[in-house]
């Protein structure tokens, strides 16, 4: 466990959301895996993250990249032993890392054995811990969420000769939270991770849990009764542990997952990433500021979870028609880069290796209010392969330097788990981790002394936020506050060089302190505070009285 | 720039914060504050249904407005702080406001807006009146439309007018440009059109904006750019066309604005027009015109009244100008009763071109030249009214039309008298 026992740790952390899979091969198999995570443990810690979000590592038959659990107690066998979890984790609370872990709540998969008996009779005992049907027409009004693939949420089982109930894949039944048994046991699942040491679970699908006819199925409240139950004995049993929301949904819905600080301790805020995206395209603040100041409040303990890319799409189930439709056309001309509702691509391709674009961006992440979670290898620039199937574009290995398989794995390339990038322009032998360590302006050096500098100031972790809205649109422009310590954030949005006017009138009297370089620029009086902005150029400022 | 700023530095800090658009659309007023609402609603709504994810501005140019009509317009910025607007634009839409003097002047407002547009590098521009309230937001998309995705430079409007509205238009200013530009465009002297930025630049940078040219309306002379200039020119309809301050001019000045605007753009447009020799029709959305026929009270007798006493009082001013049979015929008719009076088309196209050829050759003060064709004018709307009384529409249009060909027709002779032969 890390030395800091401050129960708010979440609050100051910088994630790292990596796949076992894809960060390193210790045994040469094409295949990342624990021991190989523990092997570039130092690098994380030198990149300056404190907290790394695992993707599912459990025994699965990974038609859903792990997501489809067959086995909650176990690892899978590629990535290694339990023994190989538990020294990974040792290794990185040794270096003060927290460890986060994926936990697929909602549904298994159709191989896990609690589905096969249940599949097996209608009489098993087991039968009632899926939700089954005699037809297909219960539930009527619940969307179908992977549209490009299911007609349906309900599959029909030859075996047992009824539909089952799954909101993603039909080979990932739902679990039927109805039944104590299952709460009961999954319960014990966590607790079975919890006992090893694990800082906290990122908890997949949480608005599906419960079913009820006549409503959408989603964030029922039910379904926060079972998340209360769960928060109680986290909070009972494994003081300072933490749960983490996966809900796709619209601020005024998520709000309930934080309950009074007595459910979730963070959930991402999935409707804010694709408007950082399209403010950046259309270079106007105003889809930020919008969303933003439509985001309810949360309570002290709890915390926004902020990221620019993972590893799925680039969601947009939480935007408008007229915005998806811009985003498409901005961000995902190529139809092969759509999938469902979203767009399967990474960082630094949708940003167009524009370096410029991708510190705006990053600066953005770690001065909004939450905490960011850095997707690996958008740390590097590393870019994506729309020509594999499903979400796998950007899920490819790591780039550790331009050798054999980019350093990921001694396998034969043919062998690997997925194709290494190999374009001229984001290949492993021009992205990697190796060349950007040997430059101080690399991506990454940057990108290092950016979480440095958001680790060592708190106040973006938990300080509220003003906007101020300067009349350059292009401009967004906010002070981060607690206390009496102030920072003042200015980004621009455009592609050409701005001048600002900020109204700091209630700052009177301060200096701005330039937080990069430590350079003063004049003190604020009474006129409107000019600044005068490079393309895609921000500005943290302490504000100081001295 | 065609000149030093005539941009002050607030405007100049409002055009920082907006920075590069789309579309802008220019709102020239003063002391509008009671009518101008239904106008920007329009624009807003033409905005944001049609262009939601363009970078657009509407630009406010007062003319010393003293009932808070530029608040008004103010208030149309849809931004992160005003989301009441039944509708949204992905981005900022912004409205701004400068006060360009204290007088309105619909030159220095034109001016205004061309500058801040090219400032902005606006793509695609349109002027609204701010007495617009039958505009709607379609026929705001609808002007800008063709700019913005259809790559034309200028469009002008088609309303329905009542057969006897704009008789000078349909007796003089499209006859005479159709003929002459050798494009069919019905309204060429319009308070509501569209540009594109290169077309506005072009013409900022060309128009004389001195102080002479002050009191001039520009709109008809970005017409004839457009025309002579080679630009790709459409029409589109906007639905019955509201009264606005401009109708009420007296009719010397109205002859001014527009008469003698055209005269004055025919110099140095010489090359271009008197190449063309027919006329082609442009592109229209929307009907090409619609006229409508209710009965109104026009006082005819006291028009013919004032044509014969200008022919009698002006004839030395008349033979400078016009040619002796021209002048002879028009005298003639001075003398006829009204039941026997009839200014027919043909000695009304060449009393008009005479009129632009002495224009041309500045056979006097010209000025005074326009001035004398005002009676003139006057007889010949008389013969239209009396002519097109019972008419239906059709027939009304069939009348414009022939009158049309006619000044086709006859445009050899004015490129005769243009050159001296005659």
């Amino acid at each position: 466990m890390p030395e800091t026992q401050d129960a708010l740790w979440y609050k100051n952390a910088v994630f790292y959301q990596v796949h076992v899979r894809a960060f390193y091969d210790s045994n040469g198999d094409g295949v990342g895996d624990f021991q190989g995570l523990a092997q570039k443990l130092d690098y994380l810690r030198d990149l300056g993250i404190n907290a790394i979000w695992l993707m599912p590592f459990f025994p699965s038959p990974l038609r859903d990249d792990g997501y489809d659990i067959a086995d909650y107690r176990s690892v899978h066998p590629l990535y290694g032993t339990l023994q190989d979890f538990k020294n990974f984790l040792a290794a990185a609370h040794e270096r003060q890392l927290r460890v986060v872990m994926e936990m697929v709540l909602n549904h298994t998969s159709d191989q896990h054995a609690w589905f096969q008996e249940s599949r097996s009779s209608r009489d098993n005992p087991r039968r009632n811990w899926y939700v089954w049907s005699e037809t297909d027409t219960p539930y009527r009004s619940a969307r179908i969420i992977f549209i490009d693939t299911e007609m349906s949420n309900w599959a029909w089982d030859p075996i047992s000769k009824e539909h089952y109930w799954h909101r993603f894949f039909s080979h990932q039944p739902d679990l039927n939270y109805d039944n104590p048994a299952v709460r009961e046991e999954m319960w014990d699942v966590m607790k079975f991770w919890l006992d090893m040491g694990v800082d906290g679970f990122r908890l997949d699908a949480v608005p599906y849990l419960i079913e009820r006819e006549g409503t959408s199925c989603e964030n029922l409240p039910e379904t926060h009764i079972v998340i209360k139950e769960l928060r109680a004995k986290l909070d009972r049993e494994y003081p300072g542990r933490m749960l983490l929301a996966e809900a796709n949904q619209w601020p005024a819905d998520l709000r309930p997952y934080f309950g009074t600080g007595d459910e979730f301790h963070m959930a991402f805020h999935f409707p804010l990433m694709p408007r950082m995206f399209m403010g950046l395209k259309l270079e106007d603040r105003k889809p930020i500021t919008e969303i933003l100041t439509q985001t309810p409040e949360i309570p002290a303990s709890c915390q926004w979870g902020l990221f620019l890319r993972n590893h799925d799409e680039l969601t947009l189930e939480m935007v408008t028609d007229m915005e998806r439709d811009y985003m498409y056309d901005s961000y995902a001309r190529d139809k092969t880069m759509r999938l469902n509702l979203g767009i399967r691509r990474r960082l630094a391709p949708l940003l167009e290796h524009d370096r410029r674009r991708i510190e705006l961006m990053n600066g953005m992440l770690m001065s909004l209010p939450g905490t960011p979670i850095i997707y690996y290898g958008d740390e590097i620039g590393m870019g994506d392969n729309v020509n594999l199937g499903d979400r796998n574009g950007v899920r490819t290995p790591m780039q550790w330097n331009g050798g054999w398989n980019g350093g990921f794995s001694n396998a034969d390339p043919e062998s690997l788990y997925s194709p290494l990038i190999q374009n001229p322009v984001y290949g492993y032998q021009a992205v990697n981790v190796l060349s950007q360590k040997r430059s101080e302006h690399s991506l990454l050096s940057w990108m290092q002394h950016m979480i440095s500098l958001r680790r060592s100031t708190p106040l973006f972790g938990s300080g509220s936020i003003e906007f101020l809205y300067p009349k350059n649109h292009r401009v967004l422009a906010y002070v981060r506050q607690q206390g009496d310590q102030a920072i003042l954030v200015v980004n621009n949005l455009s592609s050409s060089a701005q001048a600002v006017e900020l109204d700091l009138r209630r700052y009177k009297g301060k200096i701005l302190i330039e937080m990069f370089g430590g350079n003063l620029f004049p003190r604020i009086g009474d006129l409107p505070y000019l600044l005068t902005m490079g393309p895609y150029q921000f500005y943290w400022f302490k504000l100081r009285r001295i | 720039m065609a000149d030093e700023s005539i941009l002050s530095d607030d405007f100049i800090r409002q055009l920082i914060d907006v920075g590069e658009v789309d579309i802008l659309v220019g709102v020239p007023t003063h002391n509008d504050a009671k009518t101008v609402e239904p106008a920007i609603r329009a624009i807003q709504e033409g905005i944001v249904k049609t262009f939601p994810r363009e970078r657009a501005v509407i630009l406010n140019a007062d003319g010393g407005s003293n009932d808070g009509t530029p608040d008004v317009i103010m208030g149309a910025s849809i931004d992160e702080q005003h989301r009441s607007f039944n509708g949204y634009t992905l981005r900022t839409l912004h409205a701004i406001s400068t006060r360009y003097g204290n007088n309105p002047s619909s030159a220095a407002a034109l001016r205004t807006i061309l500058a801040a547009a090219e400032l902005l590098r606006a793509k695609a521009c349109t002027v609204i009146c701010p007495e617009s309230a039958n505009i709607e937001a379609e026929g705001v998309a609808n002007l800008l439309r063709p700019i913005y995705c259809d790559h034309f430079d200028f469009v002008a409007p088609i309303y329905r007018r009542h057969k006897f509205e704009g008789v000078l238009l349909t007796n003089l200013l499209y006859p005479m440009t159709r003929a002459l530009f050798g494009q069919r465009v019905r309204e060429p002297y319009a308070s509501e059109f569209a540009f594109s930025g290169r077309l506005g630049s072009q013409f900022l940078n060309r128009h004389q904006w001195s102080e002479e040219f002050k009191d001039y309306d520009p709109e008809l002379e970005l017409t004839v750019t457009a025309l002579s200039d080679g630009c790709r020119v459409c029409q589109t309809f906007l639905g019955t066309r509201s009264p606005t301050k401009r109708q009420a001019r007296d009719l010397v000045d109205a002859m001014r604005q527009t008469v003698g605007v055209l005269f004055s753009a025919l110099d140095g447009t010489f090359p271009m027009w008197s190449a063309k020799t027919a006329s082609q029709p442009v592109p229209t959305k929307g009907p090409e015109f619609e006229l409508s026929v209710d009965p109104l009270r026009i006082n005819r007798k006291q028009l013919k009244e004032m044509f014969s006493a200008g022919v009698i009082e002006l004839e030395s001013v008349l033979k400078s100008i016009l040619s002796s049979g021209t002048l002879s015929e028009l005298q003639q008719l001075a003398k006829a009763d009204e039941d026997q009076f009839r200014f027919h088309a043909e000695l009304w196209v060449k009393s008009v071109y005479e009129f632009a050829a002495s224009y041309h050759k500045a056979v006097m003060s010209r000025d005074h030249i326009v001035q004398a064709l005002v009676p003139l004018y006057r007889g010949r709307m008389f013969t239209f009214l009396v002519e097109n009384r019972t008419a239906s529409a059709a027939e009304v249009g069939n009348n414009i039309e022939s009158l049309c060909l006619e000044f086709e027709r006859l445009k050899p002779y004015l490129l005769e008298l243009w050159n001296g032969r005659k």
